[in-house]
Order: C-alpha cells, then sequence, then structure tokens
C-alpha cells in the first residue's frame, strides 16, 4: 500500500486515525507494517503489502 | 465459526477458479462511471466494495481520479485483483476489510460502486449496516452505484426475498456453497430506502436490482 493511503484509512471498530509502526518499503510501496488505531490502539498488519482491516473477530487466520 | 467468516473463507477456497469466469465490466457499472465522470476531478478517491479481480475497480482507475481503492473481505479474491492490475498495469489500492464496518474516514469516496456484494452479507443487519456505512464514506456530493441479485430473476420462482446457497464449482467438479440472500425489489428498495443513503435512480436490469444513491446529508 501507498503511505498516502493512510489519509483516507480509519479502524474499522471506531473509525478514528491510524499510524503506521514498523514499515518495511519496496519503493514507495509500504510491503510490512502495522497499522494501529490512535484510539482504541488495535493492531492491524500489513500482510504482502495489502492492510488487513478486517474487524478482530474476522480476522482469524485461514488455512492456506 | 461465524457466518461472515464464512462468506470470506468460501471466496478464499474459489478465488482463482471464480475470478478467471469473471473478466467483463458489467454495462450498467460502464454506464455509471461513464455517466458520473463529469463529477469527478483530481485527488478524486473512488471505491470499488466487493471488488473481487478488481473488474470494476479498472473501470474507476481508467476514470483518472487520485486513488482507487479495492475493498474485499477475502484476501484470495484480493491477490486475483493484484494479479490483473499487475496485468493491465492500472492502479489500485487493495484494502481487506468488512463491507459492514468499513475502515475508511468519513465523507473520503467521491464515487463508489458497490455490485453483487450486498447479497452475500448473511443478515439483515449486516446488509443495512453496510448500506449505512457506504453512506458515511462517501462525500456530500459522492454518488455510489448499488446492486444485488433478485427474485425478478428467470433462475427463481420466489416472490418474496430469502436466504439461500448457490453452488460454486470449481474445475476438478468439487462443489462449494456460497450464501445468498436473494432480494425482492421492494425489500431492496425499502432496505436502501431505510438507510442513510439517498436513493436518485433504481431500476431492474438482467435479474438485479440497481440503484444509483447519494450519501448520507450532513
Amino acid at each position: 500500500m501507498k503511505e498516502s493511503l493512510l489519509e483516507i484509512l480509519c479502524c474499522p471498530l471506531d473509525k478514528h486515525d491510524l499510524e503506521l509502526e514498523d514499515a518495511e518499503y519496496d519503493g514507495d510501496e509500504v510491503v510490512d507494517g502495522v497499522l494501529v488505531c490512535t484510539e482504541c490502539g488495535e493492531r492491524y498488519p500489513i500482510e504482502d503489502g495489502i492492510p488487513n482491516l478486517l474487524p478482530p473477530d474476522m480476522r482469524e487466520e485461514s488455512p492456506a | 465459526m461465524d457466518r461472515r467468516t464464512a462468506v470470506r473463507e468460501t471466496y478464499d477456497r474459489i478465488a482463482s477458479h471464480f475470478a478467471s469466469t469473471r473478466e467483463y465490466a458489467w454495462p450498467e457499472v460502464e454506464t455509471f462511471v461513464e455517466g458520473h465522470e463529469g463529477r469527478l476531478r483530481s485527488g478524486s478517491v473512488g471505491l470499488d466494495l466487493g471488488c473481487g479481480n478488481c473488474r470494476h475497480a479498472e473501470l474507476l482507475a481508467g476514470a483518472g481520479l487520485e486513488h482507487v481503492v479495492g475493498l474485499d473481505v477475502s484476501r484470495g479474491l484480493l491477490e486475483t485483483g493484484r494479479e490483473r492490475a499487475l496485468e493491465r498495469e492500472f492502479d489500485v489500492s487493495l484494502v481487506q476489510g468488512d463491507a459492514a464496518t468499513l475502515p475508511l474516514a468519513d465523507g473520503v469516496v467521491d464515487i463508489a460502486v458497490y455490485v453483487a456484494t450486498l447479497h452475500h452479507l448473511p443478515t439483515r443487519t449486516a446488509r443495512r449496516d453496510s448500506l449505512d456505512e457506504l453512506a458515511r464514506v462517501l462525500d456530500s456530493d459522492g454518488r455510489a452505484l448499488v446492486s444485488a441479485w433478485s427474485t425478478a430473476h428467470d433462475k427463481f420462482d420466489e416472490t418474496e426475498g430469502f436466504d439461500t446457497t448457490v453452488e460454486w464449482t470449481l474445475p476438478g467438479g468439487e462443489a462449494v456453497d456460497r450464501f445468498y440472500h436473494i432480494y425482492a425489489p421492494d425489500e431492496f428498495e425499502a432496505d436502501l430506502e431505510a438507510s442513510d443513503l439517498t436513493v436518485l435512480e433504481w431500476e431492474l436490469s438482467s435479474g438485479n436490482c440497481y440503484a444509483t444513491v447519494a450519501g448520507s446529508e450532513r
């Protein structure tokens, strides 16, 4: 994902802003990292460049 | 396992084959996007909600937007969208998310397509929540096209809306059930009217209900 996408993303639960932590870049793409809600602290992983912003109760790993 | 998770897992299982059969954008969506290009400016944001392989995100990407977001519950389908974007050289920002709890800020979306996805949400509450969420993320001047499968399709004899499963047959012959809520057209209209969206136009086409909607008054 592009870092500029953060301007329009939010926490799915409480709709507050997200902060990018532990970012790894490939050019201007964020390929790995965590999006953290500035309000509730919920953490959303960026997995191979795609942020997983499913609510936590829908997020459990599915079998590969 | 909760039923929303089940829908995600179903599409993860069938993603590659499903996407390979979803080559072309629907004409109703092309007409909608062409009809709203005049509203789009640099800095505009488009949303393909339930993007699957991003065939409609591709249409939006051709309209000169700042960001096109492709959102889907299924990681497997998002991967097919990524492949399509690479092959066809269009830009789409892929996001895994739930249509009933959108991870998008208020009023940021100028144009959205929410096509053939609403009917996969397994409860009326989730379907109505998703319509309110669409209203929330649309700009005050934003527009969206919402479609769902309906009882008006030749496949169905029913006249009331109902829940069902429709099999998807994988190339090896294995059948995978997919949840659908088949809307009665008047039920579709009633759910839209009850939501925070403002219905501007609606029609039946090829057994699907289509509504052009605006966001909530702010």
